[in-house]
């Protein structure tokens, strides 16, 4: 099995990997990449493994089904003729659900490969004081009335949100301000403007983004905007 | 011992920034500490007249700063209470004529000669604030129970939590009956945005308006509520730090008075 610490500390995800599967070898390769890196990657696994190879059954997977067979193919004849494995398949099918494939892909890749720029703060917004992060801001504490919270991204307040917030300051109509006591003086997303009611549900915590046009608050456990998106994903 | 320098401050006008000041320092003084009250508010100095004491003016704080007199003939010495002195502001100046840094060095000066220092800081965040701010090492915020108060002693804990001043609460001018109908803010919902530590509660009072007409002693007047509240706060200051915050209560009515004693004869 993979030594999952040192796949972490790859700055890229390797052309291919490869991974004990019942009496398998199981090779997933990134089809996206040329053949000459993928052959490279697999002379270096294959080379580990010496004599284990010899006979064994490979499971070469790439993904998504039926795209890369020919590339599939011309892979195991090189396996075939430098390290002897017995036979070479495609993955079964019913683990080569297209749709699980690319959403390990997805949790693989974009933990590593991607970071999102937050500022994550402590304590609280006074009056006349202004926070400005250049992308999503999370402030565990409160906004006061006079204060102001700017973010280039989302906003996030685990707390009072009594002041003025500003999401999406470059015009990214997709952010959201969410605070636990939504009760915001004013609140803007990219160029959309809102003044604040001084009512608030009080138990739940609530969020402001953009629909048709205008800005509409919503209780955020009910209406749970990113409940839905198949896996997670970067912001 | 070094005496201690206190800021009084609000940001907003006409919270009872002197009131208090004038009270606080006098019920101090009448612990037995030796107790300066400063009138920061150059150019619109009040101080002395709260105090009575505006016809024995003749140095004031901008000559002591700028080293023409020395502080005790500047100090004004309060004609009921013996360990109490008034440094007036000038009225003729403005704010500018004293830099933060001379004010620093005036601080240092205040602190061999009292035991407490209460600097009256004028409304504002501008220099006459700097000027108070400067040399303190501890501030009392006042704030009443009004959104738009609450929202400038906000701003001013914030400048003062930059400066490295420790600030705390004293909520002024609160109406039990008010608060109780839902009409003014409660004291908790004041701390609440604030979130600092509070020293005193201090009832809305006619009498404040009385002492600070005749320049009498808001302390020294036993009926008065927000006098006593003032006395606890500096007796809280005076290294009695527990005594326990009163809340002040709404009278009861008549009725009620009677009601309560008929069940008690029963």
């Amino acid at each position: 099995m993979e030594d999952s610490n040192s796949q972490i500390s790859e700055e890229k995800n390797p052309a291919a990997k490869l991974r004990g599967v019942g009496d398998s070898l199981w090779v997933t390769i990134d089809a996206a990449r040329s053949t000459e890196e993928i052959k490279e990657e697999l002379d270096t696994l294959f080379r580990k493994l010496d004599h284990l190879a010899k006979g064994s059954r490979v499971v070469i997977d790439s993904g998504i089904r039926g795209e890369n067979d020919k590339l599939v193919e011309l892979l195991g004849q090189f396996l075939k003729e430098n390290y002897q494995v017995g036979s070479v398949s495609l993955p079964p099918d019913n683990i080569s659900n297209s749709e699980i494939r690319l959403r390990q892909r997805d949790l693989d890749r974009s933990w590593y490969q991607h970071s999102s720029d937050v500022l994550m703060l402590t304590g609280r917004v006074r009056s006349g004081q202004k926070i400005n992060a250049r992308k999503h801001l999370l402030l565990m504490g409160d906004v006061n009335p006079g204060g102001e919270v700017i973010a280039g991204g989302d906003i996030l307040i685990l707390g009072n949100l009594l002041g003025t917030a500003w999401a999406g300051q470059r015009g990214n109509t997709e952010s959201i301000i969410l605070a636990l006591d939504f009760k915001p003086t004013q609140i803007q997303i990219a160029g959309y403007v809102a003044a604040g009611t001084s009512e608030s549900s009080g138990k739940y915590p609530e969020f402001a983004h953009v629909e048709n046009g205008t800005i509409i608050v919503e209780d955020y456990i009910e209406a749970n905007p990113f409940g839905r998106l198949p896996w997670p994903k970067v912001r | 011992m070094e005496g201690k320098i206190i800021v009084i401050t609000s940001g907003k006008g006409g919270v009872g920034k002197t009131t208090a000041t004038a009270s606080i320092g006098a019920a101090l003084a009448l612990e037995g500490k030796k107790v300066a009250v400063v009138d920061m508010d150059i150019g619109l100095r009040n101080l002395d007249v709260v105090m009575g004491l505006e016809n024995r003016i003749v140095f004031n704080i901008v000559d002591a700063v700028n080293g023409k007199c020395q502080t005790q003939q500047a100090a004004i010495k309060d004609r009921k209470i013996d360990n109490l002195f008034l440094i007036p502001a000038s009225q003729s100046d403005n704010k500018n004529v004293i830099t933060p840094a001379a004010m620093k060095k005036y601080c240092v000066l205040l602190r061999k000669e009292f035991d407490f220092v209460l600097l009256d800081c004028p409304a504002g965040i501008e220099q006459g604030f700097e000027n108070s701010v400067i040399g303190a090492d501890q501030a009392i915020v006042i704030c009443t129970p009004e959104v738009s108060s609450v929202r400038d002693a906000d701003r001013v804990i914030g400048l003062l939590y930059a400066k490295s001043v420790q600030p705390k609460l004293l909520v002024n001018r609160i109406v039990p009956e008010m608060v109780e109908r839902g009409d003014m803010l409660s004291h908790e919902d004041v701390v609440d945005v604030l979130s600092i530590d509070l020293i005193g509660l201090v009832p809305m009072d006619e009498s404040v308006i009385v002492s600070t007409n005749t320049g009498a002693h808001l302390i020294q007047n036993k009926k008065s509520k927000a006098g006593q509240a003032f006395r606890r706060v500096a007796l809280r200051l005076n290294g009695n730090a527990d005594l326990p915050i009163e809340v002040p209560q709404a009278k009861k009515g008549f009725w009620k008075k009677i009601g309560f004693g008929l069940g008690r004869n029963k």
